[in-house]
């Protein structure tokens, strides 16, 4: 892993990025996004892929591709989570000064 | 703030499927830039991986991290070591496993031929080592001779193989053609040995094999008994190499050309040596009496066949020779003759004729038995250069006088001489010379050379003397 890690930390970088920018977008937008159900279909379809790729079960070029996707998926969720909680936090503190400012 | 954390990640968290898009996008391009490279940095680590370990046909493929590995293991631990360290290389996710080990040879052959180009060892060999320092000893046994590599690994080999190889190697030297192969632990061997004497010293050599290892069959040939002798005119020189039986040979050898032939050089190369076939002696006098015929020409004898290539000097002479007119050659002796006609001379005139007869004579005497009118055998040559020499003065008569020192009675002497120079008379005509040119006469002993008191006058004055008319 750690050799995956120095090879292609550039590409990891970016997913990351990517993540930590959807992430503090996603905070302030109206939509609902995905239904209930089908984030649970794309959950169930995660975790099926991290099981194959936890079994070996794919073969050489298509088994190494699956492992990218899924380590880059992991950091774009990391990234996703780190900005939807920085993005949770500005806008609450700005919420409280203004709360504490208006009740002065 | 905190109660609302989690349920606000899972409520944002359907709100970054958005974000898969670009992602995918990532991935895809990851992809294509990353495999190639990846491939090229495993299998590269890999091989260093297995760089070091004894495998024969060791060959690493890497499909994006799946590294596959196929090679023939000397033994179960080295295949299984030769596992584990390409498993060991880091970013490695599986080793497919294509090891094997080496076949088992039964039995375990390992060969060595020499012919006259090269050495080839071929066969079986147990380790790459083995073979490294098998080719080693013969490329250091056999300096500038090459040295050509059939050897196969497989497992098998009979302890002490390597010993065992070793020792069979270092006989190659010995060896001009070698058929050698080790089946297990019996040894066959066949060829021809270098030198008299080649064969014995093998087998000599062969009681040290290792425990374990026998001699099944041998059957290296002795090489032939040769002598051979090249007479060289322009420098004047006869070269003698070759083999004779011993000491006492030898110099009976050189003595003979000493009487047979009129000073050449000798260059001797002869070595003593066992193994002569009976009769080499005998072959040899008669052979170097032929030879002394010749102009220019070599004998070559090779156990009991006795070979004579040259030219001779006049046509019968030719003819005497290739019929074998030197003598009988011991029983169970060939005779072979490949024998040119040198080409004639020019003619010169009488003065310079009986210049040549004078020098020709002055090196050497037409020997007789003693007190006999019988020529000696070891004058064939010196007659025949007589020969030519009269063949090259086709205008002029001449006188064959015959000479004695003052021992005995002067009508015996005179009856002897005249004898004698009729018995060379005789010889010249028989090779076609026509008898009305020539008289024989005997002087006895009125016309010395030198005084008659010493041994050495009186040899002087025993003579047959070619006078031009």
């Amino acid at each position: 892993m750690m050799t995956l890690v120095m090879l292609h930390w550039g590409w990891l970088l970016a997913a990351a990025l990517l993540g930590l920018i959807v992430g503090w977008i996603s905070v302030a937008r109206r939509s609902e996004g995905l239904s209930v159900w089908t984030t649970r279909w794309v959950l169930a379809l995660v975790a099926l892929l991290v099981a194959i790729a936890i079994a070996r079960l794919l073969p050489g070029r298509l088994g190494y591709w699956l492992d990218l996707g899924l380590i880059l998926a992991l950091l774009y969720i990391a990234g996703c989570v780190a900005g939807s909680w920085l993005r949770e936090r500005v806008i609450a503190r700005a919420a409280a000064r203004a709360a504490s400012g208006h009740g002065a | 703030m905190p109660d609302h954390a989690t349920p606000g990640i899972f409520k944002w968290g359907r709100r970054w499927a958005p974000g898969l898009i670009p992602l995918v996008m990532i991935w895809a391009l990851a992809g294509w830039n990353t495999t190639l490279p990846l491939e090229t940095n495993l299998s590269a680590q890999g091989r260093a991986a297995i760089k070091d370990m004894v495998l024969d046909g060791a060959s690493v493929t890497v499909e994006g991290r799946d590294l596959r590995l196929s090679a023939n293991a000397f033994s179960e631990q080295g295949r299984l070591s030769a596992l584990a360290a390409a498993e060991a290389v880091p970013g490695v996710r599986r080793v497919n496993d294509a090891t094997g080990l080496l076949p088992e040879a039964k039995p375990f052959v390992w060969t060595a031929n020499r012919d006259v180009v090269r050495v080839t060892l071929g066969g079986n060999t147990p380790l790459p080592a083995v073979k490294t320092r098998l080719m080693e000893a013969a490329r250091a046994d056999l300096p500038g001779v090459e040295i050509s590599d059939r050897m196969t690994f497989a497992r098998g080999a009979p302890p002490r193989f390597e010993a065992a190889a070793m020792l069979l190697i270092d006989q190659i030297v010995r060896l001009k053609d070698a058929q050698i192969s080790m089946s297990d632990g019996s040894i066959k061997l066949a060829g021809t040995a270098r030198e008299i004497g080649g064969r014995e010293a093998i087998l000599a050599a062969l009681r040290n094999l290792p425990e374990g290892f026998s001699i099944a069959e041998n059957a290296i040939q002795a090489p032939p008994y040769i002598f051979q002798v090249n007479k060289d005119p322009v420098a004047a020189t006869l070269t003698l190499s070759g083999y004779v039986p011993d000491n006492t040979v030898h110099a009976s050898v050189i003595a003979a050309i000493g009487r047979k032939f009129s000073g050449e050089k000798i260059v001797d190369n002869l070595k003593a040596s066992v193994g002569a076939p009976q009769g080499f002696a005998a072959a040899v006098t008669t052979a170097l009496g032929t030879l002394s015929r010749l102009s220019t020409g070599s004998l070559v004898i090779s156990d009991r066949e006795v070979k004579l290539s040259g030219d001779a000097l006049y046509d019968v002479a030719a003819n005497q020779i290739r019929e074998g007119a030197g003598g009988p050659l011991p029983q169970g002796w060939n005779y072979k003759a490949e024998i040119a006609l040198k080409p004639a001379a020019s003619s010169v005139d009488s003065t310079i004729c009986q210049q040549l007869f004078s020098e020709l004579l002055g090196k050497e005497r037409i020997r007789f038995e003693s007190g006999k009118a019988d020529i000696s055998p070891d004058s064939v040559g010196l007659l025949d250069r007589l020969i030519a020499t009269t063949l090259r003065c086709p205008t002029t008569n001449i006188e064959i006088g015959g000479h004695t020192d003052t021992d005995g009675d002067a009508t015996g002497n005179n009856a002897l001489s005249q004898k004698r120079a009729e018995a060379v008379l005789n010889y010249l005509t028989r090779a076609g010379l026509s008898s009305e040119r020539l008289t024989a006469v005997g002087y006895g002993s009125t016309q010395p050379l030198a005084s008659n008191d010493t041994a050495e006058g009186k040899a002087q004055n025993r003579r047959i003397d070619f006078v031009v008319r």
